[in-house]
């Protein structure tokens, strides 16, 4: 367990170290919310609510939605490609820890990193800004965390498998770019789900990605109530063990392949 | 003229390994036209809630997203270098680009290009005839030539923006992180600009002017007469926010570490 | 033209952090960071004629590639002028870079997924080099060092040892009066490394091309260079002919004897006299060695002597290799003689 939170520290050090990163990113993310802010004002341009949520709960559901963004988001099927494409796995495989987990960890160096010192920061600044609404409800705050920290571990769990995928394709650039694309719009972050219209609600319900950003985000902005809060938790947990079978299957070929050609 | 001779050159090359290994490029044709849908949704699911986005009807800003297709293409066939921190300083892959007799910026742009992002003209001009023949509009004889001037002005400013952003990391040693959420930012100057506050909207004029690869210069094509005069500065603010960038590159360069010793 | 490369006080400063340890110290470096001005190179200063072959040697971190840099236009000097071919590299570096050719020997110059020859064309015009030149040329260049059997392949497919030998010639389409090798033998066998070394010499005979060679492997110095210049910590401490750099480093010869009986210490002695000989005893009391001075007729006296008193089967005269000479310098830091 030791060598685990070693990677976290490590990671959050290394994030640390890149400062211009650090300061242009919350500038960048302010404008991105701030410009989001004022398109939806001018989407909702004087209606009271669209699907039961009013404009300032909307400007905080999009507010959350980029902040828990910079929580779960991370690139580690980017590098585990590149260390299948350099033939870095075959060392890493020699190393006395499990490759999948350390990344796993890797990631949430970096989330925690960007969790203590972006998005927080980053919401004080926006909220001084924009009318936003924070709930006086403990609850909701505790709902929220459980619910941010599911949202970590499904996003990460489909870039593992993104990133392992890379041992069976020869280049797999053009999946991973995909599936950027694909979370993004389907995972809550630029539209909530009941934006939609109701025959893609129900094809949404399919996939796990609106488990991502939709569900943290309504639980904050307080679109979900009552026993919605407990159902969308439920069901966060749900796929993480079943996106759990095939990052194993995937996993357990993906060595076999690795035995034949040599990493 | 030897530059483009070079061109055609590497051109050649591109097309010989795309030809090998053609199911990649199946495979990024599609997800290409994939995030295009993925804007188009949206703006389908927004209108599907409302009709008019501050006086513009759905398929008024339809039509500026399928103009910004256009000089967008362009840009990512040629200055999609988002990766230029990574590849060429952490890896020094400048240093053999610096060894050759051309300029610098020109070598990356010819090893970068993705010449398959091309078919997102098809894709832009296809939005934009749906939608302008759903708006009844007409084609006069200049319009295609104001087009071709704003799409290359439009295309200069994003390469502008983000080869300007490349050279920081002539300066900065570390990673930056900026480059995919630029491309967020991109998004907003194909919305109506009078909608933002004045600040941002400031911003999308005159420091990031995404506004000029949308709105501005797809306002002409819709006869918004009110924004005529920031049609027409599209190609200036193209040349002008290009040439700064290859100034701040031609600094940068000399400002290069190198990798390792 | 007298010079090719014409260096002074070249100066390389290089702006570090240094990061304070642990997580608090982290968040210190958030706003505020310490600087350490480091000197890669330090003031020096050189002259290459047309022709010379050039071993530029140092250790790790000596300087050797950030001066090479600066030499080639890739990085520019924090002071101190360079002028090569009458150009000043990083200020016409696209011009200058046409009289240069630059081989990295951990870098690869190539297309990886193109065939070999399609690299050279691609080279070729960004040269600009014509038909007639190219042809003429290359044609020597690839029979030379033999790679003709792999000039349809496919980059990544070669073998280190094939891929150098094309990165050589890739260096060489243009015909460059100069070359820049930096560790261009490292991890390869000894026949791929002898065929280099003879392909070089044969080029500079043949076009007078200047070469300047960086290397971790002293045998490929020894081989080609005459001269050979070398830094320590950014500084030059030694520049000029690699025999003088033995006659004055190469502290004296070794004679090794390997006598048919035991012999004493004593019974030397009084063969040689104790002036011009230490005597130190071998693996066995039949061997011993003599260390004498390098001086040939001391060197004969002491061989002549021995031999006419006592009888041997065996005799080596050894000499202290430039590697031993090299580490001698290291160790003590500075140059004499």
């Amino acid at each position: 367990m030791a060598k685990y939170i070693e990677m976290i520290r490590i990671r959050f050090l290394m994030m640390l170290a890149y400062r211009t990163n650090y300061y242009s990113g919350i500038i960048i993310y302010s404008i991105n919310i701030a410009a989001y802010y004022f398109l939806w004002s001018a989407i909702y341009g004087g209606k009271e609510d669209i699907q039961g949520l009013s404009v300032i709960q909307m400007t905080t559901y999009i507010a959350v939605a980029w902040m828990a963004r910079a929580f779960y988001f991370n690139n580690i099927d980017r590098e585990i490609a590149l260390e299948i494409k350099e033939g870095k796995v075959a060392v890493e495989l020699i190393r006395p820890y499990h490759y999948l987990n350390m990344k796993t960890m890797a990631a949430l160096g970096e989330g925690i990193f960007r969790l203590f010192f972006f998005s927080v920061p980053g919401m004080f600044i926006v909220s001084l800004i924009f009318p936003m609404e924070f709930s006086a409800n403990l609850s909701t705050w505790g709902f929220f965390g459980i619910s941010i920290i599911f949202s970590f571990i499904i996003n990460t769990q489909i870039n593992l498998m993104t990133g392992i995928i890379t041992f069976f394709l020869f280049n797999n650039d053009g999946l991973m770019r995909a599936k950027r694309v694909v979370i993004d719009l389907f995972s809550g972050l630029i539209l909530p789900i009941s934006f939609y219209p109701g025959w893609a609600q129900s094809a949404m319900e399919w996939f796990p990605f609106q488990y991502i950003s939709y569900v943290p985000s309504m639980i904050f902005s307080e679109g979900f109530v009552g026993s919605e809060v407990y159902n969308a938790i439920m069901m966060q947990l749900v796929w993480c063990l079943i996106l759990l079978v095939p990052i194993q299957v995937l996993w357990t070929l993906a060595k076999k392949q690795m035995v034949i050609q040599g990493g | 003229m030897r530059y483009i001779s070079i061109f055609m050159q590497y051109v050649g090359q591109y097309m010989k390994t795309r030809l090998t290994y053609r199911s990649d490029m199946v495979v990024e044709l599609l997800s290409d036209l994939l995030f295009q849908a993925v804007n188009l949704i949206f703006i389908l699911v927004v209108f599907g809630h409302t009709k008019l986005l501050s006086g513009w009807s759905k398929d008024e800003i339809i039509f500026i997203y399928g103009f910004f297709l256009v000089p967008f293409a362009f840009f990512s066939t040629f200055f999609n270098i988002w990766d230029f921190n990574e590849r060429y300083i952490v890896k020094g892959e400048l240093d053999r680009i610096l060894t050759r007799p051309i300029h610098s910026l020109f070598q990356v742009i010819l090893e970068r290009m993705e010449l398959e992002s091309m078919f997102g003209i098809i894709t832009g001009l296809v939005v934009m005839f749906y939608a302008g023949s759903n708006l009844g509009l007409t084609i006069e004889w200049y319009d295609p030539i104001l087009f071709i001037l704003f799409v290359l002005g439009g295309a200069l400013v994003y390469a502008g923006i983000f080869i300007s952003l490349a050279t920081v990391s002539f300066w900065s040693d570390s990673r930056t992180a900026i480059m995919p959420m630029m491309y967020n930012i991109g998004n907003f100057g194909r919305y109506p600009v009078d909608i933002y506050h004045q600040v941002i909207r400031y911003v999308l004029t005159w420091i990031l002017p995404f506004a000029f690869v949308g709105v501005y210069p797809a306002a002409f094509f819709l006869d918004k007469t009110e924004w005529y005069g920031y049609a027409f500065l599209t190609p200036f603010m193209g040349i002008l926010f290009f040439g700064l960038s290859i100034f701040l590159w031609n600094v940068g360069v000399t400002k290069y570490r190198g990798a390792g010793s | 033209m007298d010079k090719m490369i014409h260096v002074e006080n070249l100066t390389k400063e290089f702006k570090s952090y240094s990061s304070r340890s642990g997580l608090k110290g982290a968040f210190r470096d958030l706003l505020t960071r310490n600087y350490k001005i480091h000197r890669a190179v330090d003031s020096i200063s050189l002259d290459v004629k047309p022709g010379e072959m050039i071993g530029y040697i140092g250790e790790n971190g000596a300087g050797k590639s950030t001066t090479i840099k600066m030499l080639t236009g890739i990085l520019t000097p924090t002071d101190g002028t360079v002028t090569i071919n009458g150009m000043n590299p990083h200020k016409e570096r696209e011009k200058f870079v046409k009289t240069i050719g630059v081989v990295f020997g951990q870098r690869s110059q190539l297309w990886w997924d193109i065939a070999v020859q399609e690299s050279f064309r691609l080279l070729k015009k960004v040269y600009n080099v014509s038909d007639e030149d190219y042809n003429e040329h290359m044609s020597m260049v690839i029979e030379a060092l033999d790679i003709a059997p792999l000039l349809d392949k496919p980059v990544r497919k070669l073998s280190l040892g094939q891929r150098m030998r094309c990165e050589l010639a890739a260096a060489l389409i243009h015909n460059p009066p100069l070359l820049f090798l930096d560790e261009p033998t490292i991890g390869l066998d000894v026949l791929v490394k002898l065929k280099i070394r003879e392909f070089l010499k044969e080029l500079n005979e043949r076009y007078n091309t200047t070469i300047m060679l960086t290397t971790h492997d002293l045998s490929d110095i020894e081989a080609l260079c005459e001269r050979v210049v070398m830094l320590d910590e950014g500084k030059i401490i030694y520049d000029g002919a690699l025999n003088q750099l033995k006659t004055s480093w190469g502290e004296g010869k070794q004679i090794e004897f390997h006598f048919k009986a035991a012999k004493s210490r004593e019974e030397l002695n009084a063969a040689t006299g104790k002036q011009l000989v230490v005597w130190e005893p071998g693996e066995n009391a039949n061997t011993w060695t003599a260390n004498v001075t390098n001086d040939e007729d001391i060197i004969s006296q002491v061989i002549g002597d021995v031999v006419s008193n006592h009888q041997i089967l065996d005799l080596k005269i050894l000499e202290t290799s430039t590697e031993e000479i090299i580490r001698n310098i290291y160790e003590e830091g500075v140059i004499h003689g």
